[in-house]
């Protein structure tokens, strides 16, 4: 259909928040429940405006309980609504992991099928935004291993809307994660009204023929930053967003490192059982042939993330572009 | 232990009303000197937490939450605890942590994330914490330090070491299944635990009516077999007496104290916050203008005779010296060398950390 729609250029606090209004007109089984959600419209203003036009019964202000928040919109999932349950900030949803581990993502397994979850759990993570030890974190792996769960990521406003409203129409719970640091730096054009971003899609943001470096959320930028560095040394890498983590686009990965014959896979989570690592297994076991060089995994430093130190601790372009040469010239 | 004053009351309990004059029948044991010590400490927390403030301001720091409006709260009830003593603090605890012992130059360090922070600027700013005064650097979650209050608490018991354990929090706090899980072991166990709830009314924008249906919190503490306390937290002496006889009480064997104190923030939530979006500025004027804690002390020292213009004016100068003091140390300090970013994650450097140090910074 060749109907040219308006797009405006949004950042991707706005962007998330389109996505909810956009759906919450659309459907009167989506809501909203958390911490500050109501009249204070979110502490990073997701929800600005939200209580004003649907009012208390779908924008819900809780108390300070993010197992009520989790248990609950889990409740409200299995009896007909359709929950959007914020985590203030993503380090504060453990206090409900029990409620994610062991109720959200498994009631559809293991009632059968006779109950389910379509629910969407989001928040800011993610770390460079001075925020210390716990508004900082990317535990994302710890999502991404439950079985049950869909764990999405995206890296700029465009995506987060299409992304968030996927999640919101899914059958199955999905673990919206927003990168808090580029939550108002990123914007791009963001078309107005409903669209949807496929789950489990991911996108190859710049092409190149060198090496394939495959990141997510706002280390997808520093990436960026290093392809630019790189193709000024004659190295032309090749960049793929992943935008799901959970399920994750094995052939577009393959795809791309068939060509090159390198990946660099760039997370912003510690290194040791991050989700960096599946992606270098898959391609080590799908893909070992075309291999030029190892697979190398850019990530944070395994400590907690510290709130004076914070440049030596997450991954920057100098690590990506040290790391890439490091398998080009293997 | 006989007690001028009751659990689980519906007034809160006050020694001093609004106009600095003492509330009949209500008098306290504590000596003129503790008195003006109670006032000194209070004014000198605002000067500190002033002071912080004005280091976001210039951008020197990334964040800060506030105390202004909860001194005598904190200070009251941090005022007679042992140095053996634990102290939990959460985000807000620059009273407690400097009735504590924590000096001002630390405080100033820990805002600016520098060397002389005794936790070495690990956590964002108002995270206090210092292991030589069992102050436990806490985390940011909200009501999950409360079961290790707890736990230090029964362990004191077990070891006979006489000490007690001071657990602050929130009224938001008090919805958290942590602080529920704590309340209950801390009842079973009889444990020797002060839990010193500052309802300041808010949790962010989240108004008590929002946080609970129970009339007061302290009441909570009834359903865990313990008393609960309700006290006017803009009252220093109030706060300083209950807590001592909770404490008192925690120490000779008598179990574990929830007490409520009535109080409000002045400022938004933290610096990122934006409070007009949920509260009215007359209320903030209401409580700034008429309730204050600081103002309240010094009109009942004033009408005791025990405080005058000359002496106030001493005190305020001595203050600033000791504030300015603080923030000459605290700016001399260094932040923490950058090699130091590995330290105490483990005990000893683990083999895939030692790859990652000599990934980063060339050497082990
Ligand atoms: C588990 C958890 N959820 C959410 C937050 C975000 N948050 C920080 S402080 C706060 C409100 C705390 O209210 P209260 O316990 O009353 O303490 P106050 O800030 O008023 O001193 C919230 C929601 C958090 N830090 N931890």
């Amino acid at each position: 259909m060749a109907i040219e729609t308006a797009t405006k250029t949004l950042t991707m606090v706005q962007a998330v928040r389109e996505a909810m209004l956009e759906e919450m007109r659309l459907d009167d089984t989506v809501c909203i429940l958390g911490e500050d959600v109501g009249p204070r419209g979110g502490v990073f203003l997701c929800t600005e405006g939200l209580y004003a036009e649907f009012g208390p019964d779908r924008v819900i202000d809780t108390p300070l309980s993010e197992a009520g928040i989790l248990g609950g919109a889990l409740g409200m999932a299995m009896n007909g609504l359709r929950p959007i349950a914020e985590i203030q900030f993503i380090d504060f949803l453990f206090p409900g992991y029990d409620q994610l581990y062991s109720e959200i993502a498994k009631i559809r397994y293991r009632s059968a099928g006779m109950f389910k979850a379509p629910m969407v759990i989001r928040g800011p993570y993610g770390g460079g935004v001075r925020g210390g030890v716990y508004h900082s974190q990317s535990p994302e792996e710890l999502f991404a291993h439950i079985p049950g769960l869909k764990v999405v990521v995206p890296s700029n406003p465009y995506d987060a809307k299409g992304l968030l409203i996927s999640a919101i129409r899914d059958e199955d719970p999905v673990v919206f994660l927003e990168p808090k640091r580029i939550y108002r730096g990123v914007k791009n054009e963001v078309p107005e009204g409903a669209y949807t971003v496929p789950i489990g899609k991911a996108k190859v943001v710049r092409e190149g023929s060198d090496a394939t470096l495959i990141s997510y959320g706002a280390m997808l930028h520093v990436a960026l930053e290093a392809a630019d560095r790189l193709a000024a040394e004659g190295k032309n890498v090749e960049v793929i967003d992943l935008r799901s983590l959970v399920p994750y686009d094995g052939e577009t990965i393959l795809t791309s490192v068939k060509k090159t014959g390198h990946a660099v896979v760039v997370v912003e989570a510690p290194k040791l059982g991050s989700f960096a690592n599946e992606i270098s297994a898959y391609i080590a076991e799908k893909a070992i042939e075309y291999l030029e060089g190892p697979i190398i995994r850019v990530a944070s430093i395994d400590t907690s993330v510290p709130y004076n130190l914070e440049k030596y601790y997450l991954p920057d372009a100098d690590r990506i572009v040290k790391a890439t040469k490091k398998t080009l010239e293997f | 232990m006989a007690a001028p004053f009751k659990p689980f009351t519906d007034s809160p309990i006050a020694y001093v009303d609004n106009d600095g004059n003492p509330v009949a029948k209500m008098k306290s044991a504590f000596s003129d000197d503790d008195l003006k010590r109670l006032y000194r400490l209070m004014v000198l927390c605002r000067a500190i937490d002033d002071r912080g403030y004005i280091m976001v301001r210039q951008g020197r720091a990334g964040f800060l939450a506030q105390t202004a409006g909860q001194e005598a709260s904190q200070i009251g009830s941090a005022f007679t605890l042992e140095k053996k003593d634990w102290v939990f603090t959460t985000h807000r605890e620059l009273g407690a942590a400097l009735t504590k012992g924590m000096t001002p130059g630390q405080l100033l360090a820990h805002v600016l994330g520098k060397d002389l922070d005794p936790s070495k600027g690990r956590n964002m700013p108002s995270h206090y914490g210092d292991g030589e005064l069992n102050i436990v650097t806490p985390s940011s979650v909200v009501g999950n330090k409360t079961p290790a209050a707890v736990g230090v608490a029964m362990a004191a018991t077990i070891r006979k070491s006489g000490q007690v354990a001071m657990c602050y929090m929130g009224d938001g706090a008090t919805s958290e299944g942590d602080t529920l899980a704590a309340f209950n072991f801390a009842g079973v166990f009889n444990a020797p635990a002060v839990f010193a709830l500052q309802n300041n009314q808010y949790a962010i924008s989240i108004d008590v009516k929002h946080q609970t249906k129970s009339r007061t919190f302290a009441e909570k503490a009834s359903a865990f077999g313990f008393d609960g306390y309700l006290v006017d937290g803009n009252d220093v002496i109030a706060c300083a007496e209950v807590s001592k006889f909770a404490i008192d009480k925690a120490r000779s064997g008598g179990g574990p104290t929830l007490i409520e104190f009535l109080t409000y923030r002045y400022g938004p939530h933290s610096s990122a916050d934006d409070d007009s979006r949920y509260r009215k500025k007359e209320e903030i004027e209401l409580w700034r203008n008429t309730r204050d804690p600081i103002m309240r002390m010094r009109k009942y020292l004033t009408k005791q005779g025990l405080l005058d213009d000359a002496s106030e004016a001493k005190m305020q100068e001595e203050i600033k010296h000791v504030v300015e003091q603080g923030l000459t140390e605290a700016e001399a300090s260094p932040l923490p060398a950058p090699e130091t970013v590995f330290d105490h994650a483990y005990a000893t450097l683990l083999p895939h950390q030692i790859d990652e140090k000599i990934e980063i910074f060339g050497h082990a």
